[in-house]
């Protein structure tokens, strides 16, 4: 029974999914009612998802197992390293669940302050570490000797993109450099005219990078859009 | 002495019994021209007219003689008194003249021997003006006189000036200028400029240019040329006092000191220092006691009216709060024909790809796309056996641009007998996983259930949840979804930590999830020379790329977007393509055309809107 309903559950999987992508398609001559309703069931569905996903592979396999597993097999290791790793997070998960009544609401605010520092703290530390300072590394070892290829051939095309790396970088943060000192009261203040060139051109580089990021959304989507074209032909050629 | 009126015929005064016969009153000597009161006509060193010499004659005539002689010697004295009658004189003196016996009714002369009241009658002898013309003037020009202080019977109150050294006041300049009959010589000696007969308007306008003179004053009528003897002769009618004068009439019983407010029935301060004073202000501690202030009531007292308007105003806000339906907009628009011509144009060239299997167009070589060849030799050098850490950190609509990469890489991994741990940070990355794992078995022939890969799922947290993976992912994840404890059995006993994989493999669509992965597991990954491979979506690779090309690379190899997948499919033996990249090339050329022609459209329609404007 069960291997029917599994053999089954594909064809009729493949019928929803062909159903939903036509209502969404049907976006194409306007917001209709097809439309809103596919949106809905797609925002239940990944609501519900969501829900089952936290209850089933957080609460289930990451907190109440262990607790019974150590305690079934009588591992103190195990009891011990859930009280201190895991028991201070469903404490806090469970003080945050004042946040639910408004009377009770501020009763969380030790635990969102706990939440906004360390991860606050996490995401700084990690960007300083993992970005800021590798991507100034390799900007400043962009025209460097060591890193230079060793064939003559490629050796212009790496210094032409060195120097443009280099241009485009200095050029847009001289783009967001907007402080000028005021020489005398009153006087209208103007960023000098070789900033203001330089500028421009950082401008350009910015205008430039916003486009090629657009390309690579409008590509996504087209890509996504002969994704679902395929998979409704595949369907005609399976059912019909 | 007391200057009150008596008849003639009395020897003594009724009031003062000061004597009155023998005494004479000498009358001034009226001035030939007197500011104000000389007829515009009348030229200086004119003889007077007969009338008025009769005038003074009469007048002079009844003067008894008594007050004649105390004139005179009045006259005679060195030193003359600068102030004029008092108030009280005055008004006695006015009294008197109201209230005098009818002695003219005798058939006398008028019956007037006060000095100033003969003056003024000796000035408007010129005109006769009775009390009742006063009035009438007063009432009817609005003009008000005022009385001077200056009596007839005082010429010698000032030093005589002669005519050259006086100057004309403002007033007379101005009345002379708006007049056609000019005054010569200045102002006659004896007569202070502003002594004058005062004149002003009741609208508060004062100045000389601006003073109505009454006709009686200004002008010269025809009384004045008329013999005026019979009039003076006339008795004087008893005298019809008016309203206003009747109001200005001083009253004996009252008492101008007198306190005006009526104390009599204002409290007594009974305590303090102002004890027994009465409307006072009380300085007893009770006065300023303090005390709770009383309470009012908050309800409003609401009138029909704003009853009315409050009805008002909350119908409209509930009409606001009302959802007003949409206007239905036409099926058949501009709008949505061009949006359907688009869609047709984009549409059409990937229906006829797909449905034809086109593959004319040239695949992508893994040389070409940036990160591909590196990838591929990362997986390659990979040994036999190796854990991979596999993150499913993207959402199923980017399934068609990546499934293709994610299952070559699969399959290579299958190839090297790689065992996969799952993970991801987004809701529906374990159910991504597992479906394409599948499918990916099942393609590579290798039955179900074999220990291929484990699906740890879903790691909460974020980017806290990252940075726990990289440190402690038992912690972090210490069962997989099918309850299992992996991390009790080979292959995954041997791993504390993320830098303990042979590699990680991130396959995201958002540079966010990408940049997190970098940031919190890169480090970790770099200093145990892990490498660290991305498949990404075409979005997501302009920012991800800057950390591949880094010296040194913080990504090993990179596999982007669907031209990435089709490339590295290459390097892995070919996949089939099926018309996607047909339909993908063709997709973007229509794309382009569809961009061009709209930027031309738009140009042109904006340049023939320009130029019509500029006609308009």
């Amino acid at each position: 029974m069960l291997e029917q309903i599994t053999q089954l559950a594909d064809p009729i999987g493949a019928f929803i999914g062909f159903a939903l992508t036509i209502m969404v398609l049907s976006y194409i001559i306007g917001d209709n009612v097809l439309f809103r309703l596919a949106i809905s069931i797609f925002i239940g569905v990944a609501s519900g998802y969501a829900a089952v996903l936290i209850l089933y592979n957080v609460l289930w396999h990451q907190v109440i197992i262990p607790v019974f597993q150590a305690v079934t097999t009588g591992d103190t290791e195990g009891l011990l390293t859930y009280a201190t790793q895991v028991a201070p997070a469903v404490i806090l998960g469970i003080w945050m669940m004042t946040k639910a009544s408004p009377r009770l609401a501020r009763g969380s605010t030790p635990v969102l302050a706990f939440l906004t520092g360390v991860g606050a703290a996490t995401v700084i530390a990690g960007a300083v570490r993992g970005t800021i300072l590798p991507q100034v590394g390799a900007s400043m070892n962009l025209l460097s000797t060591q890193a230079a290829p060793p064939e003559t051939g490629r050796l212009v095309g790496w210094f032409i993109n060195g120097i443009i790396i280099l241009a485009g970088t200095v050029t847009t943060l001289i783009y967001f450099q907007f402080g000028v000192r005021r020489q005398e009261e009153g006087v209208p203040v103007h960023r000098s005219a070789i900033l203001d060139y330089l500028s421009t051109a950082g401008h350009g580089f910015i205008m430039v990078t916003l486009g090629v990021l657009f390309a690579g959304v409008y590509v996504a989507a087209l890509s996504a859009l002969i994704d679902r074209v395929r998979f409704i032909w595949e369907i005609i050629l399976r059912f019909f | 002495m007391c200057r009150k009126p008596n008849t003639p015929v009395q020897e003594e005064c009724l009031y003062c019994q000061a004597p009155l016969k023998g005494a004479g009153f000498i009358a001034p000597a009226e001035p030939a021209a007197e500011g104000s009161q000389v007829p515009p006509s009348e030229e200086p060193g004119e003889e007077a007219p007969p009338a008025q010499s009769d005038l003074f004659s009469s007048l002079e005539d009844a003067v008894p003689d008594w007050l004649k002689e105390t004139e005179a010697s009045f006259l005679e004295s060195p030193a003359p008194e600068a102030e004029g009658p008092t108030s009280e004189q005055l008004s006695d003196q006015i009294d008197a003249l109201i209230n005098q016996p009818l002695t003219s009714s005798e058939g006398q002369g008028p019956a007037i021997d006060d000095d100033w009241l003969a003056s003024l009658l000796a000035e408007a002898g010129l005109n006769e003006p009775s009390i009742e013309d006063l009035g009438t003037a007063q009432d009817q020009g609005g003009i008000e006189l005022e009385p001077t202080g200056t009596s007839q019977d005082e010429p010698g109150e000032e030093p005589p000036i002669a005519p050259e050294q006086v100057q004309k006041p403002d007033w007379v300049s101005h009345l002379e200028a708006g007049s056609t009959i000019k005054l010569e010589g200045g102002m006659p000696p004896g007569e202070p400029p502003d002594r004058g007969l005062q004149v002003s308007e009741t609208t508060g306008q004062e100045g000389p240019g601006e003073v109505e003179i009454p006709d009686w004053v200004g002008k010269p009528g025809p009384e004045a040329d008329t013999p005026s003897a019979p009039e003076t002769e006339k008795p004087l009618a008893p005298a019809d006092l008016p309203g206003w004068l009747e109001a200005l009439k001083p009253s004996e019983d009252l008492s101008p000191s007198e306190p005006v407010e009526d104390l009599t029935t204002a409290e007594v301060v009974k305590a303090g220092p102002l004890m027994g004073l009465r409307g006072v202000l009380s300085a007893h501690p009770s006065a300023i006691r303090a005390r709770k202030p009383p309470t009012y009531s908050i309800k409003l007292r609401v009138t029909d009216e704003q009853h009315a308007r409050v009805e008002m105003m909350e119908e409209l806000l509930a009409n606001e709060q009302k959802p007003k339906p949409l206007p239905s907009k036409p099926i058949i628009s501009s709008r949505n024909i061009t949006r359907l011509v688009v869609a047709l144009v984009l549409i059409l060239p990937v229906i006829w790809a797909i449905f034809t299997g086109s593959q004319r167009v040239p695949l992508p070589q893994p040389n070409i796309i940036p990160g591909v060849v590196n990838c591929t030799q990362s997986v390659q050098r990979l040994p036999v056996g190796a854990s991979v850490l596999l993150a499913f950190d993207y959402e199923a609509g980017f399934s068609g641009e990546m499934n293709l990469a994610v299952s070559t890489a699969i399959s290579q991994l299958l190839m090297k007998n790689a065992f996969m741990t799952l993970v991801t940070t987004t809701s529906s990355g374990a159910a991504l996983a597992e479906s394409l794992m599948n499918a990916s078995l099942s393609t590579a022939g290798i039955p179900e259930g074999t220990s291929a890969y484990t699906n740890l799922g879903y790691i909460p947290g974020g980017t806290l949840g990252l940075l726990g993976l990289a440190t402690s992912p038992r912690a972090v994840l210490p069962y997989s979804l099918d309850g299992d404890n992996v991390w009790a059995a080979a292959p995954l006993n041997t791993i504390s930590g993320v830098a303990d994989f042979s590699a990680v493999l991130l396959i995201t669509h958002d540079p966010d999830i990408a940049r997190s992965w970098i940031e919190q597991v890169g480090p970790l990954l770099q200093e145990a020379g892990t490498p660290l491979l991305l498949i990404t979506s075409a979005q997501a690779e302009p920012l991800v790329r800057p950390y591949y090309e880094a010296v040194p690379a913080q990504v090993q190899g990179m596999v982007p977007g669907l031209a990435g997948g089709l490339a590295y499919g290459q390097t892995t033996g070919g996949s089939p393509q099926n018309g996607t990249w047909d339909a993908f090339s063709a997709g973007v050329t229509a794309s382009v055309l569809v961009i061009l022609a709209g930027a031309i459209t738009g140009v042109v329609v904006k340049m023939i809107k320009a130029k019509n404007k500029k006609e308009s």
